[in-house]
C-alpha cells in the first residue's frame, strides 16, 4: 500500500498555534499554545489511521487543521497532491464534499430545531445531490445504510438516543460522497453496547463505500480494533507511527509502551501477569513545553540528552516512524 | 458468620416525572464484607448510581423516593436514621467520591479549607491539628509539596490531582466504606491507571471496604474481588471477579465483554455488538428486562422476571432462565 499514488493525504510539517493574549487594551501577544507542533504523515486510500493520544495533545485539532477548520501557522496538507493550504475559499470547497467529519458529541453537533431530513440535506444543498438523484431519495437511501428507519427524516435530534444521533451524523458525513472521513472521538460519548454497535456500522461503511478513516481516540484498544495503521501523539507531536500490530507487539517509544499498559484489560488473567508502567505526573502544559524531548518530564528512561535535544521523528523501519533517542536500543 | 459491613435488601427507588413513574432500581439485594472491594457494572441509566446514592439518601426526594427495602450498614438501616445521626454516617463512615472533581469541590474555596472542614466536623480535631493532617492526605495521595498546595484553588489542580484531592477528602475520616462513582471516567489512561494504583493501595494498607461503580469492565478487573452487573435497576449477574470474566452466565454480561475491543485481539476481529437499547424505565417489560436485545429469548422470558438464582457454587448469581445453556456456550 506504499506507493505514492496510494496516499490520499499527505500532512508536511503542520504546525497549529493559538496565541495567548493578555491585557485587556494592547492584547500583547504573550505566548502560544502549541496545539500541533510539526506533525508529518499519510493518510492511505481506503485505510483506517488512528490517531491516539491524550486530552490536549492535539490529535484533534490536527483533524480539524487538515479541513482548514482552524487555518495552520505553517505546513502543508495535500489531497491526492493539491496543495490544500494554497486554495482560496471556493477552491476549497470543491474539496470540502470529499472530506468529511463526525463529531464527538451527538447532542451538541446536530442543530435542535432542525429535522433529521434537513440536517441531511444541508450537504446535499451546499455541495449538490451526487449521482443526478432525487435529494429526497438520496436522504432516505442514506438513513437506510445507517441503520436508521427512513420514516424518521421528519423528526428531530431530541426524539433519538445518543447512538441513533451519531447514526445520524454519519449519515451527513456520508451524504456528499466524501472519500475521507474524518472521525473525532466518534464513539466516546456513547455506551459500551453502543459503541460497539457504531463501530461495527462504520467498518461495514468502510468496505462498502471504499472509505479512507482519520479515526481519532483516546481508547487505545477501540484505535486498535478499527485502525490499519495507528499514530500515537504526545503535547503536539508525533511519538509513533506503525502498522496495527507492529506497534502492540514492538512499540519503540516509551510513551507508547506505558500508554499500552495503562489500558485496563477485561480479563483478570492477564491483569495479573502484566507489566504495568505507571508514570508520574501529569502532561505538561503545551504552552510551555518541556526543552528538548516532550515527553521528558514523565519519561521512565530519561537520559541528559532528552533535556537538551529534541529527538528526530525517523522511520526507523520500513513503515515504523518514532521520535525517541533511544527507540534503536529498543529494536 | 461475621456480619457483613454493608447489607442491602430488596431495595426499590423511583423517580415520578412529568412522563410516569421512572423505576430505576427494582429490588435490588446484596452485601459487601469489610475490606471487600465490589465492582458494579452497567451503562447509563442501569441504576448503578442511583442505588448507590439511595445507600445515604442523597438522591432528591422529591422527585426520587425510596419505596422500600433496607440498607443495613453495621446492623443499622440508614433508610430509618434521622438526619442528625445519618451526617455521622455520610462522609465519616461511609464517604464517597464523584466522577467529575470539578463539579464535585467547591470552586470558592481552597482545597484544603474543603479537606479541613470534614475533618474539624467529623474527628473533631482543632484548626492546626486538622491543617497538618490534610497536608499529609494530600501527600499520601501524590501531591507534591502538599503543605503548599492545600491553599491552592481546585482550579490550580490538573484532572487527575482534583481527584487525588477528593480522595484524600473521603480517606480524611478514615471510612470503613468508600464509594466511588465513576472515579476515574474523565480522566485519562495514564491518570486512570495512577487513580486504580493508588485506591488498590489505600485499600490494602486501611483494610478499608471500596464500591467502584464504573461502565467499564477492564478498570473492575484490575482491582474488585466481587462484581454485580446491573442492567435496568435489577442485578442480573453477581458473582467473584474471575467467575463473571471466565465463566459467565448471563447474556447482558456476555455482550458487554463482547462489544469491548482487546487490546491483544487478532486483526480482523468483529466486536459482538448488542442490539437495540436499554428499556424505558418508566414502561419495563413485563417479563425480564433484557428481552429485546437478547439472542437467548424464549416464551417464559417473555411472561415473568427470572429469580436472581445461584448458578452453580463460588456465590455465582445470576438472573437469566437459561443460563446453564449460556454455561453449555462458554465452556464450547
Amino acid at each position: 500500500m506504499s506507493a505514492e499514488s496510494d496516499v490520499l493525504v499527505k500532512v508536511q510539517n503542520l504546525t497549529k498555534y493559538f496565541p495567548i493574549h493578555k491585557g485587556i487594551l494592547t492584547q500583547r501577544h504573550v505566548g502560544d499554545v502549541k496545539a500541533v507542533d510539526d506533525v508529518s504523515f499519510e493518510i492511505f486510500r481506503g485505510e483506517t489511521l488512528g490517531l491516539v493520544g491524550e486530552t490536549g495533545c492535539g490529535k484533534t485539532t490536527v483533524g480539524r487543521t487538515i479541513l482548514r477548520l482552524y487555518e495552520p501557522t505553517s505546513g502543508h496538507v495535500f489531497f491526492e497532491g493539491s496543495d490544500l493550504m494554497s486554495l482560496n475559499e471556493s477552491g476549497m470547497r470543491s474539496f470540502r464534499k470529499r472530506m468529511q467529519m463526525i463529531f464527538q458529541d451527538p447532542y451538541a453537533s446536530l442543530n435542535p430545531r432542525m429535522t433529521v431530513g434537513s440536517i441531511i440535506a444541508a450537504p446535499l444543498d451546499v455541495h449538490g445531490v451526487p449521482d443526478g438523484k432525487g435529494k429526497n431519495e438520496r436522504i432516505e437511501e442514506l438513513l437506510d445504510m445507517v441503520g436508521l428507519n427512513p420514516e424518521f427524516v421528519n423528526r428531530y435530534p431530541h426524539e433519538f438516543s445518543g447512538g441513533q444521533r451519531q447514526r445520524i451524523g454519519i449519515a451527513r458525513a456520508l451524504a456528499v460522497n466524501p472519500d475521507l472521513i474524518i472521525c473525532d472521538e466518534p464513539i466516546s460519548s456513547l455506551d459500551v453496547s453502543i459503541q460497539a454497535q457504531v463501530v461495527n456500522l462504520l467498518e461495514d461503511l468502510q468496505q462498502q463505500l471504499g472509505l479512507t478513516y482519520l479515526f481519532i481516540a483516546h481508547d487505545l484498544s477501540m484505535v486498535r480494533h478499527i485502525s490499519d495503521r495507528m499514530a500515537v501523539m504526545y503535547l503536539g507531536k508525533i511519538m509513533e507511527l506503525a502498522d496495527r500490530n507492529e506497534i502492540y507487539l514492538r512499540p519503540l517509544h516509551p510513551y507508547t509502551q506505558a500508554l499500552m499498559s495503562a489500558v485496563p484489560v477485561p480479563d483478570p488473567d492477564v491483569v495479573e501477569n502484566r507489566h504495568r508502567v505507571i508514570l508520574e505526573g501529569d502532561l505538561p502544559s503545551p504552552s510551555n513545553p518541556p526543552v528538548g524531548c516532550n515527553f521528558n518530564t514523565r519519561c521512565p528512561f530519561v537520559k541528559d540528552i532528552c533535556l537538551q535535544e529534541e529527538p528526530q521523528y525517523v522511520e526507523l523501519q520500513p513503515g515504523h516512524w518514532v521520535a525517541c533517542h533511544f527507540a534503536d536500543q529498543n529494536l | 458468620m461475621e456480619q457483613p459491613l454493608l447489607e442491602i435488601n430488596d431495595l426499590r427507588v423511583t423517580f415520578h416525572t412529568d412522563d410516569g413513574t421512572v423505576h430505576a432500581v427494582n429490588g435490588v439485594s446484596y452485601s459487601i464484607d469489610k475490606g471487600e472491594v465490589l465492582g458494579v457494572v452497567g451503562e447509563s441509566g442501569c441504576g448503578k448510581s442511583v442505588h448507590a446514592l439511595s445507600i445515604m439518601r442523597l438522591i432528591p426526594i422529591p422527585p426520587g423516593k425510596i419505596e422500600g427495602g433496607e440498607v443495613l450498614f453495621y446492623g443499622k438501616d440508614l433508610l430509618k436514621l434521622s438526619l442528625d445521626d445519618l451526617r455521622h454516617v455520610r462522609g465519616g463512615q461511609i464517604a464517597m467520591v464523584f466522577q467529575d472533581p470539578m463539579t464535585s469541590l467547591n470552586p470558592a474555596y481552597t482545597v484544603g479549607y474543603q479537606i479541613i472542614e470534614a475533618l474539624t466536623l467529623h474527628k473533631r480535631l482543632d484548626q492546626n491539628q486538622a491543617r497538618e493532617r490534610s497536608a499529609e492526605l494530600l501527600s499520601l495521595v501524590g501531591i507534591p509539596e502538599a503543605k503548599r498546595r492545600l491553599d491552592d484553588y481546585p482550579h490550580q489542580f490538573s484532572g487527575g490531582m482534583r481527584q487525588r484531592a477528593m480522595i484524600a477528602m473521603a480517606l480524611s475520616c478514615e471510612p470503613s466504606l468508600l464509594i466511588a462513582d465513576e472515579p476515574t471516567t474523565a480522566l485519562d489512561v495514564t491518570i486512570q491507571a495512577q487513580i486504580v494504583d493508588l485506591v488498590k493501595r489505600l485499600q490494602s494498607n486501611y483494610g478499608m471496604a471500596v464500591m467502584w461503580i464504573t461502565h467499564d469492565l477492564g478498570v473492575v478487573a484490575e482491582l474488585a474481588h466481587k462484581i454485580n452487573v446491573m442492567y435496568a435497576g435489577y442485578i442480573v449477574e453477581r458473582g467473584h471477579a474471575r467467575d463473571i470474566f471466565k465463566r459467565t452466565r448471563h447474556p447482558y454480561t456476555l455482550g458487554l465483554l463482547g462489544s469491548l475491543p482487546r487490546l491483544d485481539e487478532a486483526p480482523g476481529t468483529r466486536l459482538l455488538s448488542i442490539p437495540g437499547l436499554p428499556p424505558d424505565l418508566v414502561d419495563l417489560p413485563k417479563g425480564c428486562p433484557f428481552v429485546a436485545r437478547c439472542n437467548y429469548i424464549t416464551d417464559i422470558c417473555l411472561e415473568s422476571m427470572p429469580p436472581l438464582e445461584s448458578a452453580g457454587d463460588n456465590d455465582h448469581l445470576v438472573a437469566c432462565w437459561h443460563w446453564s445453556a449460556i454455561a453449555e456456550g462458554v465452556a464450547k
